[in-house]
């Protein structure tokens, strides 16, 4: 056991400094986002067909629908706020 | 529900769904996640060696708000996917059968049906004392050639689904509901 205490790592960003040249920070929050949001957009559409395929009938349909899309945009919207000023 | 297509002279009796507070323990993990972002710069500085490490968590920063909303966005849209998936799945006790609904992920649903003609047992079991206290078990029907075995889990009041599958059960084949 070393008789040392612990010594700080380098925080995350620390790796940005090997990024190559021409590709910037923002960029790669950018198309992160893009992937994010893409797989987002797929599992919703996936799961709202489930919905109106199988529970159309259910009052609980249309809401639960409703209430994700709405939540997942605010989020969404929040994310972004912080990025559209980079 | 339109999963089946119900017979002329077939009606729902029930339709029930697994207990409420056994979908709440599923979203447990994701309330967890939930929660990550905003306990741990609470938690880091308790442990001095880490404690450097809560700075890192400062919302006002821009990569850090984008990072926290996405991480938002996967623990509500992981929530949410569970209680669709909790949702779709379903037993239904009809006047002439039990159909088991099991949406076992995306794509991948099951559709059972057990004509109430061919059960020959029916058993509901409460284990736990949760369970006791909130009337949450399980119910096993058996077909007659014990080949079928239907079991439901975690539904709430066990004893009123075992109670009315058997009442609809016709008593010899000339009461058999043909459908």
């Amino acid at each position: 056991m070393p008789d040392q205490p612990l010594q700080p790592f380098s925080p995350p960003t620390a790796l940005l400094t090997y990024l190559p040249d021409g590709v910037s920070a923002g960029a790669i929050v950018e198309w992160s986002l893009y992937i994010v949001f893409a797989f987002w957009a797929v599992y919703t559409l996936v799961a709202i067909y489930h919905w109106l395929k199988y529970s159309h009938a259910s009052w609980v349909a249309f809401p639960s629908i409703a209430l994700h899309l709405f939540i997942s945009f605010a989020l969404m919207a929040y994310a972004l706020s912080g990025t559209l000023f980079i | 529900m339109k999963e089946f297509e119900l017979e002329p002279g077939e009606h729902v009796v029930l339709q029930v769904r697994k207990h409420w507070l056994l979908f709440l323990g599923e979203l447990l993990p994701y309330a967890i996640l939930a929660i990550i972002p905003f306990a741990l710069p609470k938690l880091l500085p308790l442990a001095p060696p880490l404690a450097p490490y809560a700075e890192f968590f400062d919302y006002t920063n821009s990569i850090m708000r984008t990072v926290l909303g996405v991480w938002l966005l996967v623990s509500w849209t992981g929530a949410w996917g569970a209680f669709t998936k909790y949702f779709l799945n379903a037993w239904v006790l009809t006047n002439a059968r039990v159909v088991t609904i099991k949406q076992r992920g995306f794509f991948k649903r099951e559709v059972s049906s057990l004509l109430l003609t061919r059960v020959q047992d029916v058993t509901s079991n409460v284990v736990g004392i949760i369970q006791s206290l909130l009337n949450i078990g399980n119910i096993k029907v058996q077909s007659a050639g014990a080949e079928v075995e239907f079991t439901m889990r975690g539904i709430p009041r066990p004893e009123q689904m075992r109670d009315l599958i058997i009442k609809y059960i016709p008593e010899n084949d000339s009461e058999t509901t043909h459908i």
